[in-house]
């Protein structure tokens, strides 16, 4: 986008050249970076005036001023601004140094327009193309977001291949509503749904009250190639997000996608390869005689005996987690082009298998960006992304049926015997419903989705003059997709067969078509009445529509080894349609005073048939300003001082109600092959409005000795208004849980950053950056009785909104419980987030590594409790969590059951190397004599994620949930698929 | 550049329309809104509303049971994945049974589901009466059975609740009835269902067909005798001994009949439906079995066939402590009905009213239950001490795991004489108010 514009301005300031040269004084010159290579498209401007020129591939330009002596601004992204006093006609040579924190970076502002991030009254993170493929790729794009930037939590639910991850921006956004960032990519508005392969009609995880999604779908966002990614803006909060509006109090992911640079057309390829393992086995519990009769009655300990003597003791974490998954991601772009017309292509296969046997995930993603200047005043962008995309899930998580391999491995002791026998028939597991060696190598769970992302934005100048300009910026986009699932459980499963009270197998399949489009039109004025005043007023209109249906076939009683559900004794079929249409429209003013002062008003109109009334529009407005000190003219140019600017902004945006939230509904049953119609049990509200945030950030930026060492802190008063919940209600009203507007929610936050260069020369430069963040929140106000949500209860552990807490403060019954009944044990929210990036390159080595610690935030972990209750757990016999000194752990967890929560709820701190990379670049030398010269450049490395994990919590990660990652509730933990670290070999040519 | 004009032209003139265009307002796409009934009330309709009414009675009815079973120790409920089955509910260690766990908060919110649905139906009926769909006598009969429904919902919540009581009048969800006592709310669920067999009487044929667990019961004037049935039950907890036997008068109460004639839930595999929660095959692991409480066994009489509804299995399953070899098998597959009230308790309640009102006749009901289970006549003493006792061990042999023994011992005062089965183990004698009652 930001590019978008800039090359407007550019085909503006072309146009602009003929109509105000009289040809007085032509100038000419060259612009370079440090090493002496050319820099394209560099800007060159006159100081003061709309007179500019962008240099051309060998860095060259020429350019008409009217008078001299004047001042030359030489800028290009990446690199520091350079000002020129230009005295006569003679060529001018100049050099622009690389900056580690661009000034001169643009982020941002409106919907159709850019501002420079030195001008910016916002802390908008950006991450570049390098931060997110440079020093490991990353599976997914939201997996290249942790440690990048303060702000954010990010949060993967399980470890299965494919993805499954959240990312939360500044604290606890909506209780029931979505609290997931929007995702807008080149201007199209992106699906991240998760969609659930219904497996919940084999493992009734939500039989057990907790009726929320635990089928650990992939979230669609996964489908993104993170190759392609030029640059990721993040909007946190309502502040710099207000101009979206309604869908915005999540924050905005702004993604642009790398576009085609005109002159010799490159190629990039890109393989790696490499392996995953289980990132902490847990190993298993030493049996003894005495122990097996304890936990599993006298009968097992003549097997013990057996399996003991014969030396068939067997590791089944080890047999069911231990793989290691094979992973290739190929990656093949082309970008190149003319002055009108440039392109970008690309095509990815990524494939990655998992720790489990027959789980992966194998990803082909094709790109083509266009960019098309039609004439002088008209240019059109084009983006178009096709994703074909296969995972393989596993089947884990809750369940009620004991039939996940997770929870059914939870009750499989060393000395069972599960192996099939020569004919490959599986024995029963003597201790579960389902043998987890079965239910691996026969059950089928995948998701496969098409989809099609493209975009189209035209930019046509519509009237200029020298003081102003008018230009219209229309943008559609389209996101459709369609996703299969099918979960196929044969009938020779355990589970499956009647004799075991199973339906004699399953085939659960989904089909789910996704279209999404929006249509967007602005017009840009500026005015530019001297060389101190700017004014850009920009308004427009927008409009999105979003349709998702799907359809879930279960059928049970399978004929033969037939998986078609007609070829079933018994189908089900559910179709869930969900339709949004919203509107609305967007003005902002931003006044620019000599850029000391950078002011902004805006206002977005909301409407969505989301609302209670969907045709009354809701306002957003927002304001801001930016002070650079630094532009009062305190310092002279060689003042240490690069930048010294002090920001605030103010916004609002929404969050609309859950679709649905307005109606009371029935949902269709039968009894005996009678139809029947009874209550959901939700009581809707007809009157549902959005949530309403409004955020306050002020903060400050500043940057010395030539941008060497910078440093950024924002602190941010966020609260939610409005609040939609889904409140328990008295159940003897019939319904379960009743949505309303009630109550407010207050997040105030931190993040500070400091990047710098410690050492640089010629041979060896050390980047280091390091960013902070901590989020606390409060529900101030509650308008429905205090209740509990997103766990399994206060006996193990639950998560409980109140008046006064921590939105995500987890309480549970125990010895010492305060006035409502329960005591407090933790709180989900971290104390702080740290991260520490570091870029070392010496000669032609680089070297970038990337620490990640959250410190405190608690977990509710019930995989332990599961393992205990069968006499499994690994730290069954170990004594250090009884006070008394006197129990196992597991036997101590088991006496704490129905008496006191505490157990369960583990603080889930970890310190991690997130991302480590180190390569070798081929230096021109060597390749000169390749091919006769036709290599640009070979990079060789290693690079490797989790590689190191320092946590004390008693599971396989702390990063984990089982209800998915769209509510603030996450961290509950029961039997997920493990986390694993990933390890990669990587060998890229450009040519 | 005139054409470029036109372009210009064109463009803002979508705007325009753009501008102009309302955003569509969608009904819910997913499932029929309660407001769609409240203006007519269509014969299908009703069909599909009262359908509805068998469905949600069965919802949770397995837990129901579960919670009756496994704390009149009936047997034990072993769920691997669910600790508090074995733990909570038999007062394993330090645990209490907790207000906010699913063994009270999910069938309590399934029987106020069905109160509920019946309700909306009893508001779309008045809204119904007048516009011809339906004959006067077809709104009372359809009244009739509603209400029916209501008071059994209301009364398999009091089971749970006992002292600690139920709301009674929960029709307004936006004023909701305060929760009354236990005499109180018996009170009221026999004016209900007194009401209930009045308009029963209307006779006729119900606008609605039922399903085949009400086979024989399916008119309003058949019907009305389940409804006296459920009322002598009500009866017999109020301890009022000639209410029973007027209300058995008008049941379906046969002491020379099937023991098993009566109205019953039924399941099916259809994906829409429920399997009966009460199935789980011998072959059950400890994911999910009912494992019989020993004493069931060794209390039993020999020669009794109602030791049928317990199977043994190769081998013992132990969880958390607790290890037996026998499987509840009162029900043969997830198929098999379940009994809302059977005949086998209507001459149980005939000879728990007549320890009272006439012992003979006592002793020849509990005869006829003996003798159905293979065993010879009462030969004990026929004081009222011992008869009841008698009569208890009958229902607990008769009506096993059909939730009927914790409220027996219960209001005979008799819980401490249920079995423990670990040190720390605890008989409650009810389930807390769910939290989200706000009490």
């Amino acid at each position: 986008m930001k590019q978008n514009y800039k090359s407007v301005k550019m085909a503006l300031l072309f146009l602009l050249f003929p109509i105000i040269a009289f040809a007085q004084s032509e100038i000419t010159g060259t612009v370079q970076d440090t090493n002496g290579v050319p820099i394209p498209f560099a800007n060159v401007i006159e100081k003061g005036t709309s007179n500019g020129v962008t240099t051309d591939f060998d860095g060259k330009f020429i350019i008409t001023v009217n008078n001299l002596p004047t001042t030359l601004d030489f800028s290009s992204l990446g690199f520091t601004t350079v000002s020129k006093e230009i005295t006569n006609t003679s060529p001018v040579a100049v050099v622009l140094e690389e900056s580690l924190e661009s000034l001169d970076e643009v982020i941002v502002t409106g919907l159709a327009t850019s501002i420079k991030r030195s001008n910016s009254a916002n802390a908008v993170a950006s991450i570049s193309s390098e931060e997110i493929i440079g020093t490991t790729p990353p599976p997914t794009i939201d997996a290249a977001l942790y440690g990048k930037f303060a702000g954010a939590i990010v949060n993967s639910n399980s470890g299965a291949p494919g993805g499954g991850l959240s990312v939360k921006l500044r604290g606890a956004t909506s209780i029931t509503g979505n609290t997931q960032p929007l995702y807008i990519i080149d201007g199209v508005y992106v699906s991240n749904a998760s969609i659930p392969a219904g497996l919940n009609a084999v493992s009734a995880a939500a039989a057990g009250g907790s009726a929320s999604n635990q089928d650990n779908p992939t979230n669609r966002i996964a489908d993104l190639n993170p190759y392609d990614i030029e640059n990721i803006e993040i909007l946190k909060g309502a502040s710099a997000a207000a101009i979206y509006g309604s869908r915005a109090a999540a924050g905005v992911v702004v993604i642009t996608t790398k576009k085609g640079k005109a002159g010799e057309t490159k190629y990039n390829l890109t393989q790696s390869i490499g392996a995953t393992s289980i990132l902490n086995p847990l190993g298993q519990r030493t049996f003894t005689e005495q122990r097996v009769e304890d936990s599993f009655g006298i009968d097992a300990v003549a097997d013990f005996i057996a399996a003991r003597d014969a030396g068939r003791i067997v590791d089944y974490e080890d047999e069911i987690y231990g793989e290691n998954g094979f992973i290739s991601n190929t990656n093949f772009s082309a970008r190149g082009g003319n002055e009108n017309t440039r392109l970008y292509t690309s095509i990815s296969h990524i494939n990655e298998e998992g720790i489990v046997n027959r789980t992966g995930y194998e990803k082909t993603s094709l790109r083509l960006n266009v960019d098309h200047k039609a004439t002088d005043f008209l240019k059109i962008s084009f983006s178009s992304n096709y994703v074909n995309s296969i995972s393989n899930r596993g089947f884990f998580n809750n369940d009620n049926t004991g039939t996940t391999i997770g929870v059914s491995l939870t009750g499989v002791a060393p000395f069972f015997d599960l192996f099939p026998d020569a004919n490959g028939i599986y024995p029963d597991n003597p201790n579960g419903s389902s043998n987890p060696l079965q239910t691996r190598d026969r059950a089928i769970n995948r998701e496969t989705v098409n989809r099609f992302i493209m975009g189209t934005t035209v930019n046509l100048d519509i009237y200029k003059a020298e003081k102003s300009n008018l230009a219209l910026v229309a943008r559609g986009g389209l996101d459709f997709f369609g996703q299969q699932s099918r979960a196929i459980f044969p009938k020779d499963l355990q589970f499956q067969r009647p004799e075991n009270g199973g339906v004699n197998g399953a085939s659960i399949q989904g089909e789910s078509q996704y279209k999404g489009y929006n249509l967007a039109a602005f017009l840009v004025h500026n005015y530019l009445p001297n060389e101190d005043w700017s004014f850009r007023t920009q308004a427009g209109i927008t409009n999105e529509f979003f349709r998702l249906s799907t359809q879930l076939l279960t059928a049970t009683g399978l004929v033969a080894s037939e998986t078609n559900v007609d070829q079933a004794a018994n189908v089900g079929t559910d179709q869930t349609r969900n339709f949004q249409e919203d509107a609305g429209f967007f003005v902002q003013e931003e006044i620019n005073y000599k850029d000391q002062f950078v002011a902004t008003l805006g206002l977005r109109g909301d409407k969505s048939s989301l609302n209670g009334d969907a045709n009354k529009l809701f306002y957003y407005p927002k304001a801001s300003l930016a002070v650079n000190f630094n532009k009062f003219g305190f310092w002279n140019d060689e003042s240490v001082w690069n930048q010294f600017k002090f920001r605030i902004a103010y916004g609002e945006a929404g969050n609309l109600p859950p679709v649905g939230a307005t109606f009371t509904s029935y949902d269709v049953f039968s009894t005996g092959g009678l139809l029947g119609l009874s209550l959901n049990g939700v009581l809707g509200d007809p009157n549902i409005n959005f949530e309403r945030q409004k955020e306050l950030e002020f903060g400050t930026d500043v940057s010395f000795l030539d941008g060497k060492l910078s440093f950024s802190g924002t602190y941010y008063i966020k609260t939610i208004d409005d609040l939609i919940l889904e409140a328990a209600i008295e159940p003897s009203t019939g319904f379960t849980s009743q949505i309303v507007n009630a109550g407010s929610l207050r997040n105030n936050g931190v993040e500070l950053a400091v990047n710098g260069t410690p050492f640089s020369n010629s041979n060896f430069r050390w980047d280091v950056g390091i960013n902070f963040f901590k989020n606390t929140s409060e529900v101030t106000e509650l308008g429905v009785d205090p209740f509990n949500i997103g766990a399994f209860g206060a006996t193990l552990g639950t998560y409980r909104i109140e008046e006064g807490s921590s939105a995500t403060q987890l309480v549970g019954i125990g010895p010492n419980p305060g006035a409502n009944g329960f005591q407090v044990f933790g709180d989900a929210e971290p104390d702080f987030q740290m991260a520490f990036n570091n870029a070392i390159s010496y000669k032609n080595f680089d070297l970038s590594f990337l620490w990640q610690w959250k410190q405190g935030g608690d977990n509710v972990n019930l995989t332990a409790l599961l393992t205990d209750l069968n006499g499994t757990s690994h730290d069954f016999d170990d004594i250090d969590l009884d006070p008394s000194g006197q129990l196992g752990n597991g036997p101590f967890r088991l006496s704490q059951l129905g008496s006191s929560a505490e157990v369960f709820v583990e603080d889930a701190s970890y310190l991690r190397l997130r991302e480590v990379g180190l390569y070798y670049n081929f230096t021109q030398k060597v390749l000169s004599g390749i091919l006769g010269g036709k290599i640009d450049g070979v990079r060789v490395g290693f690079s490797g994620t989790n590689l190191i994990n320092i946590f004390d919590y008693n599971s396989y990660d702390p990063e984990v949930s089982n209800f998915g990652g769209n509510s603030i509730f996450t961290g509950v933990e029961v039997t997920p698929f493990p986390s694993s670290k990933r390890f990669l070999f990587h060998l890229g040519v450009d040519f | 550049m005139k054409k470029i004009m036109n372009k210009i032209y064109v463009f803002m003139a979508l705007l325009v329309v753009v501008t102009a265009c309302d955003v569509q307002e969608f009904d819910d796409l997913n499932g029929p809104e309660v407001e769609s009934f409240e203006q007519l009330l269509t014969r299908g309709d009703l069909r599909d509303l009262v359908g509805g009414i068998f469905y949600s009675s069965r919802d949770r009815l397995g837990t129901y049971l579960d919670d009756c079973g496994v704390i009149g120790r009936e047997y034990w409920r072993f769920s691997s994945s669910d600790p508090r089955f074995t733990g909570d509910l038999l007062g394993g260690g330090n645990a209490v049974l907790d207000n906010n766990t699913f063994y009270i908060t999910g069938p309590w919110g399934s029987r106020y589901r069905t109160v509920k649905n019946a309700n909306l139906i009893l508001g779309f009926l008045d809204n119904a009466s007048g516009t011809g769909e339906f004959t006067e006598a077809e709104i009372a009969v359809t009244r009739g059975f509603l209400r029916t429904f209501i008071a059994y919902e209301l009364l398999l919540n009091l089971n749970l609740t006992d002292e600690g009581g139920i709301r009674l009048d929960v029709s307004d969800e936006d004023n909701l009835g305060p929760f009354v006592s236990k005499t109180e709310a018996l009170q009221g669920i026999r004016a209900i269902l007194e009401q209930a067999i009045t308009d029963l009487g209307q006779g006729g044929d119900f606008p609605f067909p039922l399903t085949s667990g009400f086979a024989g019961f399916n008119t309003p004037d058949t019907f009305a005798q389940a409804s006296n049935a459920i009322a002598a039950r009500v009866a017999a907890y109020q301890g009022d001994a000639n209410g029973v036997l007027g209300f058995l008068g008008n049941s379906f109460l046969d002491l020379n009949g099937d023991i098993n004639t009566g109205i019953y839930h039924v399941f099916s595999a259809d994906p829409t439906d429920f399997l009966n929660p009460m199935f789980f095959p011998i072959t059950a692991t400890t994911a999910g079995a009912r494992v019989m409480q020993p004493s069931f066994l060794t209390d039993a009489e020999a020669g009794d066939n109602r030791l049928n509804k317990v199977q043994q299995r190769a081998d013992p399953l132990t969880l958390d402590g607790l290890t037996g070899d026998y499987l509840v098998f009162v029900y043969n597959s997830n198929l098999t009905p379940i009994g809302i009230v059977r005949n086998e308790e209507l001459i149980l309640l005939y000879a728990e009213a007549n320890i009272t009102v006439n012992p003979t006749e006592a002793v020849s009901a509990l005869n006829i239950i003996r003798n159905s289970a293979g065993l010879a006549n009462y030969s004990g003493a026929t004081d009222q001490a011992s008869l009841i006792d008698e009569m208890l061990t009958q229902r607990r042999y008769s009506l096993y795991a059909e939730g009927h023994r914790w409220i027996d011992v219960r209001r005979y005062g008799r819980l401490n004489e249920l079995p423990l089965d670990r040190p720390e183990d605890d008989v409650f004698s009810q389930f807390p108010i769910p939290l989200t009652e706000n009490q």
